[in-house]
């Protein structure tokens, strides 16, 4: 057919240039915004809480996109996909960012920055409440092993006077001696199991603990499998493990083909992308759980998982959308991706627009149908003042109707510029989505000792938007690194011929 | 080369066999910046970007399937909103009986909108292509038989205002046709 394009004439690839203004701009808005935010941090302690939560949404919202690339390049492998090729080194591009985000994030987990006990209230009342129960059994020790000790003697005192009593009867009737038999086997049982439980010093004292730990706080120490430091720890290294690897190992592989051109490489990644899925899927859902549902630890939803990847995935798509098209701007790329790219990535972008609203509504559905106190107080505190129309405005209307009546034109997903637009609405609504998740906690966890609880901490959104420039520096800088360091696509893979001449 | 086996006289059309999609592809190209418009062509499977290199517009489908969803989402609002809320208001799980009791409902209008959004495409395409009918003159062609199999083929219609008998058929030796076939009603 005219004018198919041959894969071989493009076999040496194209280089991105940074534009050195570019790189420098975000550089110093990344460092630089970092720094007077935690410069921030030292000079107003008080104000440590509140920016906590600044730094989780600024990061949570660059980490998902940079999740959603890697979902992209995961799933365009595991499907064994070609129209995608000449943009898959983007997607893998943006997944090579969540190493650099993961590092972003690390005032987040360590305690002695202070943002950690603020944001996640199981860490200090479950300390608190161990130390208490701690203290106690210390305490009660001594009182408890001599009663149970009691206890036990009673028990074997009881155990010898049934024994004597058949030993007393002379004669018993067979109904008699089977009678006391009986009394005699049934109380050594019970004395047996009394003398089962360790009346050492430590055996009485961890007793003790747990029953006081479950007395104070129930639900801390019923998920306290879960819920400890040391779990807590391993899972967030198998985070970085399972998301940054995979990432990192892909975009190896996928560079390595650039380089010798050895199918072996393209068949690496898509065997082993399908064994990489579900450490993907297990990684991100539990990342969410540990991030974002455990800023109130008494909530859950076993939803969240995946509404928070129906959110990456679409607007990671949105984000490559827009990257194409600037990188297309500069002119990179031009003769590589066409109007058909576009199109299939404008269809993807709808498609994960519908997912996302069937989540969420589904999500929201089923705790408002069920109504249950427990589920229902994420929705209720979203529901309090002015979350309320925030919530219809820009989640019901901006991030789901707007984007899919748009979205159903055929002629505005081909058209890169209207697309781009639709997608940076997306964007912005993603923003608005992660705001409305991790926000809305701050003022009635910080405020909820002080007696007046409050919905939200006056000045406070100062620090969201400065945080979210500075993660967003540090983000397109290390995007830029990441898109010059090898060629915008994959040149020589089996695929590209194909991904070249695309047409849907 | 031209044979037919139809019962009347009347010609249908040509029906012309081509060598490979790639050729087909060309000659659909050349056939449309001839300016014919009752036209077609068969193949054993899709050619991708055959819409674009026969001129085709946008299909109506998608407007009919719009009209299909649309008509089944305010269908289900309005008969939910209407038997519960106006008619005769029904309490459940102490949600309340106004606008605000919509998240209930939005499960049956899910359904609806798909359903009727599914009718509209099935029958919408039906009507489109003007089936089920009885027969077509094409049936009449043995060469056109082959499309189901190995042929690439490309038919014009006796009806089209540009189709003249000799200068059509020459036509279609030019841009390089294999077979032609005359088909009668």
């Amino acid at each position: 057919m005219a004018g198919l394009k041959d894969a071989d004439d493009y076999r040496d690839g194209e280089r991105f240039k940074i534009p050195a203004l570019l790189q420098l701009v975000c550089l110093a808005v990344g460092v630089g915004g970092t720094l007077l935010f935690f410069l921030i941090r030292i000079l107003k302690p008080e104000a440590a809480g509140a920016m906590g939560y600044s730094w989780l949404f600024a990061v949570v919202f660059f980490l998902s996109l940079a999740v959603g690339g890697l979902f992209w390049t995961l799933l365009h492998h595991a499907s064994n996909s070609g129209w995608g090729t000449v943009i898959r080194r983007l997607m893998e591009n943006l997944a090579n960012v969540i190493p650099v985000m993961m590092i972003v994030a690390l005032p987040l987990l360590f305690s002695f920055v202070g943002f950690r006990d603020k944001l996640w209230e199981w860490f200090p009342k479950r300390e608190a409440a161990l130390v208490e129960a701690t203290k106690n059994a210390e305490e009660e020790k001594d009182a408890y092993i001599a009663s149970r000790t009691a206890e036990v003697e009673k028990a074997r005192a009881a155990v010898d006077a049934a024994k004597k009593d058949l030993a007393d009867v002379a004669s018993p009737s067979p109904g008699h001696r089977a009678h006391l038999e009986r009394r005699i086997s049934d109380l050594e049982k019970k004395s047996a199991k009394l003398e089962k439980e360790d009346l050492s010093p430590e055996g009485a004292k961890q007793t003790l603990v747990d029953k006081n730990f479950l007395e104070s706080a129930a639900l801390l120490f019923n998920k306290r499998g879960y819920l400890n430091e040391s779990f807590w720890w391993i899972r967030q290294i198998f985070y970085v493990v399972a998301l940054g690897g995979i990432a990192f190992i892909l975009r190896r592989w996928s560079v390595k083909l650039d380089q010798d051109g050895d199918p072996k490489w393209f068949r690496w990644m898509r065997r082993w992308s399908c064994g990489f899925l579900p450490f993907f899927a297990t990684a991100w859902t539990f990342l969410v759980f540990d991030w974002l549902m455990a800023l109130d630890y008494t909530w859950f939803s076993t939803m969240w998982g995946v509404y928070l990847f129906a959110g990456a995935a679409l607007n990671s798509m949105g984000f490559l959308i827009i990257l194409l098209t600037l990188l297309r701007k500069a002119g990179y790329l031009k003769n590589v991706v066409t109007m058909e790219h576009y199109h299939l990535m404008g269809k993807l972008m709808h498609a994960f627009v519908i997912f996302w609203a069937y989540i969420a509504f589904s999500q929201f559905f089923l705790i408002w149908y069920a109504n249950i106190t427990e589920e229902t107080k994420f929705y209720l505190t979203r529901n309090t003042d002015f979350w309320n129309v925030y919530t219809i405005t820009f989640l019901v209307i901006g991030h789901f109707f707007i984007p899919f009546v748009v979205l159903l034109v055929r002629q505005v997903k081909k058209l890169p510029l209207v697309v781009s637009c639709v997608a940076g609405w997306n964007l912005l609504m993603h923003a608005l989505d992660i705001y409305w998740i991790i926000i809305p906690e701050r003022g009635p966890s910080l405020t909820a000792d002080s007696g007046h609880i409050a919905m939200t901490i006056p000045g406070a959104w100062i620090y969201d938007i400065l945080a979210f420039v500075a993660v967003g520096g540090l983000f397109a800088f290390a995007l830029l690194r990441i898109l010059a360091s090898a060629s915008l696509f994959p040149c020589r893979d089996p695929r590209l011929d194909e991904s070249l001449n695309v047409v849907n | 080369m031209s044979n037919s086996s139809s019962s009347s006289n009347e010609l249908f059309g040509y029906v012309a066999e081509f060598s490979s999609a790639s050729d087909l592809y060309h000659a659909a190209e050349k056939i449309r910046d001839a300016g014919f418009r009752r036209w077609d062509v068969h193949t054993p499977f899709p050619v991708h970007g055959m819409d674009h290199a026969m001129g085709l517009g946008k299909s109506w489908l998608s407007a009919i399937v719009l009209g299909g969803g649309a008509t089944g989402s305010i269908l289900a609002l309005f008969l939910q909103f209407f038997t519960q809320v106006t008619l005769y208001p029904t309490v459940v799980q102490d949600k309340p009986t106004n606008l605000f009791t919509i998240p209930a409902f939005f499960p049956v209008t899910f359904e609806l909108t798909i359903l009727l959004s599914a009718f509209a495409t099935v029958f919408g395409l039906l009507a489109l292509i003007m089936l089920p009918r009885w027969n077509h003159p094409l049936f009449n062609s043995p060469l056109f038989a082959k499309f189901s199999n190995d042929g690439f083929i490309l038919v014009i219609e006796a009806r089209d205002p540009k189709f003249k008998r000799e200068k059509t058929r020459e036509l279609l030796t030019e841009i390089g046709a294999g077979k032609i076939e005359e088909v009668n009603y």
